[in-house]
């Protein structure tokens, strides 16, 4: 393997070269364009040089589109997806690691289930019960006839409403429904020695101090890895929250971005819409940039 | 170890098991056992991997519940309690530290669940910590300690409260051999001067012999033998005992008796008994007598290899078709010739049931008797 060392280097760095073009020439063209008049894009198309207008785009989008709002919007989409996700995965895992839940392993396949049935598999069923989240009771109900005996008691069958399209809510729960941080965290919990949980019982600890004091504490380095992958994850939707929200002010960044394209046949305003990119990927961005270390860990434990 | 410090001593609680069993889904571990740990003993319970001993620490201790039967701690039915509420502590093989917490907290973790004030937390740590000899390290972290530390914090964790009945599962199997006699000599210290019930499991026959009030010997969650160490090295109470008990092993020999001799399988008689049947004899290492000279009543045995310990040497010989090891003082040469002449002493002969195992007693002393 160490052998000829020297020319495998050569060979990997060029390698690495060229991975490094093909990353940094869109990034590039991006910033490039964004600098630019949407005049001078008409006039010369898109182009490798710097212009003088990337402040005055960047003003554009503040006062021309709803991005600054809907990066709002996407903040609290990805950090409510963050945090919810962390939560309840961390809980799940614990009930399934430390309780002799009946029924565990199979708890634990259906949660993992959901790995492999991603939303976008799951994207008509999702829309109808999000656009009635009692409709499955409602379905319930309705097929054990339950509601025929309702009916001839109160006169009427049940029948509740609750639509939560185009809310915040709406955007977040349905990207919840993701088995990955359970797993997470059911792998970091393993690792941990057995007698931990005996040891706080014996302590005069209950589960739920010993959740509290030992293994919150303990886990803050997966729920940061969790946080980050699933603040990325939540941040850079673009389906759901396209089919989800139907008013501006209600769809993230993302979405508000692709509708930058005007939809009849006219030239885009491309100088506007990289600026906005820009924008939009700066939270992002700096998120990796400071917490890399944890998106590296979370990545690696999730591949195992 | 400082003098003694009359702060850290409790009332010891008496064990009582009572017809308790266990099992996990469809498969029993303990059957039935009926068994009393004295207040203020040190029993140590020994037993092959699998028997259950650590499945009965934890039903003592309250981690695990029982399948039947009644544990009663201090005249006090506790099977249904918590384990906080039954006054045990524990200390566990892999010490199960908490890693994030300093040595301090870990061992005040328990007084904190407790509802002790700062203060007082404070006042028993310390009088914990420099009994055991922690108290510089009370600002680690568990990771920042060797092994034969971490073992104390444990230690110290479990004594902190006072209980009245200490557990400990295999708490020495991780340290090497050095630190493993320093530590059993220290946990003999304590357990004089603390004076809760102690019930340790181990492996280690030396802890059992060296620490023990009494020896509780489990085979497949039943009590093969409990008594003091002396009576269970002199009198086994079954070959299995006979076996676990001793390093090496006791000898054990088929032999069949005619009424007057016990005769090995090659015909050699071994010892005069007046027994009639096959049986398991038994002699231990160190028993058995090796003649330098010619003698007309030795048993011959062929031998096999010979291992010098420094100490003593092992012999391994085969005695009618049986390895027998014996054990011979410092200084013996190894054998010239390959026949070594034997003899075992009638008193210091075990018989055994052929088919059970169980010892019989008296077998020999009632052959004595009679012959005078
Ligand atoms: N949670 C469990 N579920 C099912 N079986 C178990 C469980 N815990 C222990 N057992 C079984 O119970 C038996 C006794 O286990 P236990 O841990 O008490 O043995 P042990 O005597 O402590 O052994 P060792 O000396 O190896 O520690 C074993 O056969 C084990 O497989
Ligand atoms: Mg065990």
């Amino acid at each position: 393997m160490v052998e000829n060392a020297r020319s495998i280097n050569i060979v990997a760095s060029l390698i690495l070269i060229m991975g490094v073009i093909f990353i940094f020439g869109p990034l590039y063209l991006t910033l490039a364009t964004a600098s630019h008049s949407y005049e001078f894009m008409l006039q010369n198309g898109l182009t490798w040089s710097f212009g003088g207008n990337l402040i005055a785009n960047f003003k554009r989008i503040f006062t021309e589109t709803s991005i600054p709002m809907q990066m709002v919007n996407s903040l609290i989409v990805a950090v409510g997806n963050a945090v919810a996700g962390c939560v309840l995965s961390f809980l799940s895992a614990y009930a399934i690691v430390y309780f002799r839940v009946r029924w565990a392993s199979i708890v634990f396949a259906l949660i993992l289930a959901t790995v492999i049935l991603p939303l976008d598999m799951r994207f008509v069923t999702t829309y109808q019960v999000a656009s009635n989240i009692f409709s499955p009771l409602n379905a319930v109900l309705d097929a054990t006839g339950l509601n025929d005996a309702v009916a001839g008691l109160f006169g009427a069958p049940f029948h509740a409403e609750w639509s939560i399209l185009n809310t915040h809510l709406g955007l977040v729960v349905p990207l919840l429904a993701h088995g990955m941080g359970t797993f997470l965290f059911r792998q970091f919990f393993l690792t941990l020695p057995k007698d931990l949980f005996k040891a706080a019982r014996m302590d005069g600890a209950g589960p739920i101090r010993f959740l509290v004091d030992i293994l919150l504490p303990l886990s803050r380095t997966t729920f940061a890895s969790l946080f980050v992958l699933t603040f990325l994850s939540g941040w850079t939707q673009y389906l759901w929250p396209l089919v989800a929200s139907s008013t501006a002010e209600m769809q993230t960044a993302v979405v508000g971005l692709a509708r930058l394209v005007p939809d009849e046949g006219a030239v885009p305003d491309y100088p506007l819409i990289m600026a906005g990119a820009i924008l939009v990927s700066i939270i992002p961005l700096t998120m990796i940039a400071l917490l890399q270390r944890y998106l590296v860990q979370g990545l690696v434990l999730s591949e195992k | 170890m400082n003098a003694i410090d009359p702060a850290i001593h409790v009332a010891a609680a008496n064990i009582r098991l009572d017809g308790v069993t266990k099992s996990y889904g469809k498969m029993p571990i303990i059957p039935n056992l009926d068994v009393e740990f004295r207040a203020g003993e040190f029993t140590v319970v020994l037993g092959p991997s699998g028997c259950g001993k650590s499945t009965l620490m934890q039903m003592i201790a309250g981690l695990e519940r029982v399948s039947g039967g009644r544990i009663v701690i201090d005249g006090r039915e506790v099977q249904e309690l918590e384990p906080k509420e039954r006054g045990c502590a524990m200390v566990f093989q892999n010490y199960a530290l908490y890693p994030h917490m300093t040595v301090f907290d870990n061992i005040a973790y328990s007084l904190k669940i407790a509802g002790m004030t700062k203060a007082e937390r404070r006042v028993r740590v310390e009088l914990v910590a420099k009994m055991l000899g922690l108290t510089e390290y009370l600002g680690r972290k568990p990771s920042q300690l060797s092994g034969g530390q971490r073992q104390r914090v444990a230690i110290g964790r479990a004594i902190v409260r006072e209980p009245s009945v200490l557990l400990f599962d295999e708490p020495l199997s991780n340290l090497d051999a050095q630190l493993r006699h320093d530590t059993r000599v220290e946990l003999a210290e304590l357990h004089r001067r603390i004076g809760a019930t102690t019930v340790f499991v181990t492996h280690d026959q030396v802890e059992a012999m060296t620490l023990a009030d009494r020896i509780l010997i489990l085979n497949k969650g039943e009590i093969e033998q409990y008594d003091t160490p002396k009576a269970i090295y002199h009198n086994p109470a079954s070959v299995f005992v006979a076996r676990f008990i001793g390093s090496p092993p006791m000898n054990i020999l088929p032999v069949s008796g005619d009424g007057t001799v016990l005769r090995l399988s090659d015909g050699q008689a071994v010892a005069e008994c007046r027994l009639k049947g096959s049986f398991q004899l038994g002699i231990r290492p160190e028993d058995i007598a090796v003649y330098t000279t010619a003698n007309a009543s030795a048993l011959r045995a062929d031998v096999r290899y010979h291992e010098d310990l420094g100490s003593h040497s092992i012999l391994a010989a085969d005695l009618s078709g049986t390895m027998v090891r014996i054990t011979t003082p410092f200084g013996s040469q190894a054998p010239d010739s390959n026949v070594l002449l034997l003899s075992c002493p009638q008193q210091r002969l075990h018989l055994f049931d052929a088919v059970t195992g169980k010892a019989i007693a008296g077998a020999f002393t009632a052959a004595t008797k009679e012959k005078k």
